[in-house]
């Protein structure tokens, strides 16, 4: 069996429906069976200004990053198009119109910039749109369609998600974006196919349990509804709405409340309020909000209250990037708050691990009473992935919120108590004999204000040694090695998002002979510093590949470990080149490409 | 740097229609000649240049068209070349330099050469039944064609110009039976004495071709889609009776491709008029190639000059002149239709490199 490994672009401005079109994509393919990664990147404004791109990657086996060349690249508006006509490959397809109505400027059509290997396919999108629907605005669909004849996919996967995506909007508009992607798909396939993009035969995989196709922010919110979360609060900020849009219209459906709060401030204060009441709570936030967080992130830390910060990383500092994507918050998340406010951060790598993390991240409040950030980005918030899930219930420890145990009638009730393990019998208000006295100021056993030398090094002692067994939570990855077994010439040693372009990479430098492995980094802090050292006793080379630009994690390992490794940061407003990260395998490998 | 010292050193933006022999010979020597000049060549093909002369092979064992193509893509990057394909030119300002594309976009040249060639002449009378032919002009219709022909199938050819005949000698080899029908385009571009063309008609059965006097049928009045159960086509013929085949392709011989330059203020008779230097009546726009006619000195007529060496000859004598050059067209094409060792025809216009 041929694999199918394709990657489609599409390409137009604000207000084309091409994040619309790429979804629609997305869903008929997942629907067929593919496997798909699909990475949408848009502009900060509204609409009728900027660059939309929907970039899908559908594969037969499981891929974890998108290819830096496309096969296909489909052009609703060629100014936004032009300079990504380079990014397909030999013998890949440019799409494009070939009859604009408006007077285009010499040098400013697509077909002008299609480069001698690759093949054009110009086709009269507005008229198609207008002579079947009575309008051009469906000329997403009528590229669909477009998309659909010519690659030889069969329309009734389509008109099933058209269907439902337009079902609120009336049989009317139904019928009529079902009209376009049937003239795009007659012209399709219609046209003499001179590219060599290829849907290979394909038998639809028996799975082991549910496959859904879900974006990185999605999987968090399933995470969160399967984990049970109780309240939610949250002040919107790109790109991290999505989580409480989505919790929004569902945590009501489950009698449980989330409240849209006046800033991020009172966001997180809201949070700790109602985990030190007792109810599983989380916000979500980008770095900005994380900066006004900081403060009260501390008071969770001192207070050792459960509750669940998602952070969605964009560019920065300041406003920076709203709409690209970075790693540059893991500073701010690992020591962001005043005083030694350590907690726990974990960083998922994929949209499957958005949703374990999730889950996992109450686990770890409740369990180690402390504040636990997942560090996602946006690109990981925004990318789509088709996903299993399993059908057997939540996977999630669904009880760790209650008080460890019950004290009998006149026992003292310590909710501070220096135990071996640092970690104290919780209680939240209510509990029968367990008044006590919660302040952000350094506390004794029993929570009341002391200052001593000696009671605050007990008491920071046991806020950091308690986080230590995180390391060893249960049904949890905290770090995972791929690759080559033993010694290796290069190891990567990557966290988040970009971890799925490392392992792409890693596969690459395998085929060209190099002996290589990559480790995911999943917990960030605490750190798993045994873990990562063993990794680094086997390579020769450790490469850390991160999108931001000082380097952070890899300071990290260096600051824990004193040991070297080679920092390739960078900041390109997009994920992490695949090829960047070969060409330093090889480099470091001695392997000239 | 002001501006009209920029003007003075911008590169010439030399245009070509065309993506076939004459444009990309004309293409390769406007580089040789200016290597600081722009050259771009537009066409509605979705392929680079590739050997029409070689589509027969697609009967060969199918070929992918990579391996019709005359050059390698890196080529056009190396001698930057620039092709803007899938464009379809629908007018030429002469008075603002500027070729008009389908898609509202103007094309600046300084100089320009049409190269369109011609298309596959059809007669009014067939016109209406032109989606039942199969042709075989472009490597998309060609593989068409071959795709609608079964093993050992039959081809009727209407009127068998030299195109056609080439062709028909590649199905005859791989056993298909091809059905003439005579017409006075038969052996197109060579022009027959009567005494020449009934020798001429015989070599051809003598190949194995079956013909019909189309003349003596009256002509052919139209074609019909074949009848469950019979062959793919039906050709009826005016004073009566048919033939059929699994697929028919006309064969009359070329019609320039100039409707473009309607408008344009060049002078057009039925192709574009150039004088020897292949200069038309617009001292900035070119021709070559078969959409061109020629005038001749000899003649005291303009008249076309058909067959690979001509094309390419035409080709580099344009881009010559277009860079300064006075460079003349001298036809070197023999044009006599001879016989090979079997007694089958052999024509000059099927000899190319």
């Amino acid at each position: 069996m041929n694999a199918t490994d394709i990657q489609i672009a599409i390409c137009g401005s604000a207000g084309d429906g091409t994040i619309a079109a790429g979804d629609i994509l997305r869903n008929a393919v997942a629907a067929a069976g593919y496997r798909v990664i699909c990475f949408d990147v848009y502009p900060p404004e509204i609409r009728g200004f900027g660059k939309c791109i929907s970039r899908l990657r559908i594969t037969t086996e499981q891929s974890y990053s998108l290819k830096r060349q496309s096969d296909v690249l489909v052009s609703l508006d060629d100014s936004h198009a032009i300079p990504h006509a380079g990014e397909v490959r030999d013998n890949g397809a440019v799409i494009f119109e070939s009859q604009s109505i408006a007077q285009c400027g010499e040098g400013e059509h697509m077909s002008g910039h299609v480069l001698p290997g690759q093949i054009p396919y110009g086709f009269p999108m507005r008229e198609l749109a207008q002579k079947a629907t009575g309008g051009a605005r469906s000329r997403n669909l009528v590229v669909l369609g477009y998309i659909a004849g010519l690659l030889g996919l069969a329309p009734t996967s389509f008109q099933r998600i058209i269907e439902k995506k337009f079902a609120k909007q009336g049989p009317a508009v139904v019928s009529r974006n079902q009209a376009g992607f049937q003239a795009g798909f007659d012209a399709g396939a219609g046209t003499f196919k001179l590219d060599d993009v290829a849907f290979g035969p394909f038998e639809k995989p028996a799975s082991a349990g549910k496959v859904i196709m879900l974006s990185g922010n999605a999987a968090v919110v399933q995470g969160c509804l399967d984990a049970e979360l109780d309240t939610f609060f949250g002040y919107p900020i790109t790109p991290a709405t999505t989580i409480m849009e989505r919790l929004a219209s569902e945590l009501p459906k489950r009698g449980r409340r989330l409240l849209q709060t006046e800033c991020e401030i009172s966001a997180i204060a809201a949070t700790i309020g109602a985990g030190f009441a007792g109810s599983r709570t989380a916000t979500a936030t980008s770095g900005p909000g994380l900066a006004l967080m900081a403060e009260m992130l501390g008071l969770a830390t001192m207070t050792e209250t459960p509750c669940v910060v998602f952070v969605s990383q964009r560019g920065g500092p300041s406003t920076g990037m709203p709409t690209k994507t970075e790693q540059s918050d893991l500073n701010a998340a690992l020591y962001g708050s005043p005083g030694d406010a350590q907690r726990i951060v974990i960083a998922p790598t994929n949209v499957e691990g958005c949703y374990r993390c999730a889950g996992k991240a109450f686990e770890m409040a409740e369990r180690y009473q402390t504040p636990v950030i997942v560090l996602l980005d946006l690109y990981l918030s925004n990318r789509y992935e088709t996903v299993t899930l399993s059908e057997s219930g939540s996977p999630f420890v669904l009880d760790a919120n209650k008080p460890l145990r019950r004290l009998e009638p006149g026992e003292a009730y310590q909710r501070y108590a220096l135990t071996p393990d640092g970690i104290s019998p919780r209680a939240v208000p209510g509990d029968a004999n367990c008044m006590h006295v919660v302040t952000g100021l350094e506390h004794n056993e029993l929570g009341r204000p002391n200052d001593s030398a000696e009671m605050h090094t007990a008491m920071s002692r046991k806020r950091h040694d308690k986080l230590l067994g995180a390391l060893e939570h249960p049904d949890f990855t905290v770090t995972k090695r791929f690759g080559d077994t033993g010694k290796v010439k290069v190891g990567i040693l990557a966290w988040g998002s970009t971890f799925g372009e490392c392992l792409e990479a890693m596969f690459m430098a395998q085929a060209e002979g190099i002996r290589c492995a990559a480790m995911k980094v999943v917990m960030l802090s605490p750190f798993p510093e045994k873990a990562i050292s063993a990794f680094m006793d086997d390579c020769d080379a450790v490469l850390v590949p991160e999108v931001n630009y000082e380097g952070q994690f890899a300071q990290l390992v260096q600051g824990v470990l004193a040991r070297p490794v080679v920092r390739l940061s960078r900041v390109p407003s997009s994920p992490m080149p695949v090829e960047l990260i070969l060409g330093e395998i090889r480099r470091l490998s001695g392997v000239n490409a | 740097m002001n501006a009209s010292a920029s003007l003075a050193t911008a590169p010439r933006r030399y245009v070509i229609i065309g993506n076939g022999v004459a444009g990309n010979q004309a293409a390769e020597l406007l580089r040789e000649r200016d290597p600081e000049c722009q050259v771009t060549i537009i066409t509605n093909s979705r392929l680079l240049f590739y050997n029409r002369y070689l589509l027969p092979q697609l009967f060969k064992g199918h070929q992918s068209w990579h391996a019709f193509l005359a050059n390698p893509p890196e080529y056009y990057v190396n001698k930057r070349i620039k092709v803007l394909r899938d464009c379809r030119v629908v007018g030429v300002d002469t008075r603002n330099k500027q070729v008009k594309l389908a898609h509202n976009e103007p094309v600046s040249y300084d100089a320009l050469l049409v190269a369109t060639g011609g298309r596959g002449h059809l007669p009014e009378e067939l016109v209406e039944c032109r989606h039942l032919f199969h042709h075989f002009g472009t490597y998309e219709a060609a593989l068409a064609m071959r795709k609608a022909l079964p093993e050992k199938g039959t081809v009727v050819m209407l009127g068998g110009d030299m195109i056609g005949l080439d062709l028909a000698r590649t199905l005859l080899s791989i056993e298909c039976r091809v059905v003439l029908v005579t017409h006075e385009s038969t052996f197109w571009p060579h022009q027959l004495a009567p005494g020449e063309r009934a020798d001429a008609l015989a070599a051809l059965e003598k190949m194995g071709i079956e013909l019909i006097d189309g003349d003596a049928r009256g002509g052919v009045t139209s074609v019909e889609a074949g009848a469950p159960g019979l062959p793919g086509r039906r050709v009826i013929f005016r004073q009566g009776g048919d033939v059929y085949g699994d697929v028919v392709m006309p064969f009359y011989g070329l019609t320039p491709l100039v409707e473009f330059m309607v408008g344009s203020g060049t002078d057009i008779e039925r192709g574009l008029l150039v004088n020897t230097g292949l200069r038309t009546s617009d001292p900035h726009v070119y021709a070559a190639g078969d959409v061109c006619q020629i005038w001749s000195e000899q003649d005291h007529a303009y008249r076309f000059y058909y067959g690979y060496k001509n094309v390419r000859a035409m080709g580099a004598v344009a881009a010559i002149n277009m860079t300064g050059g006075h460079e003349h067209f001298a036809t070197t094409q023999e044009e006599t239709l001879g016989r090979d060792g079997q007694g089958h025809i052999d024509s000059p216009f099927w000899a190319y490199e």
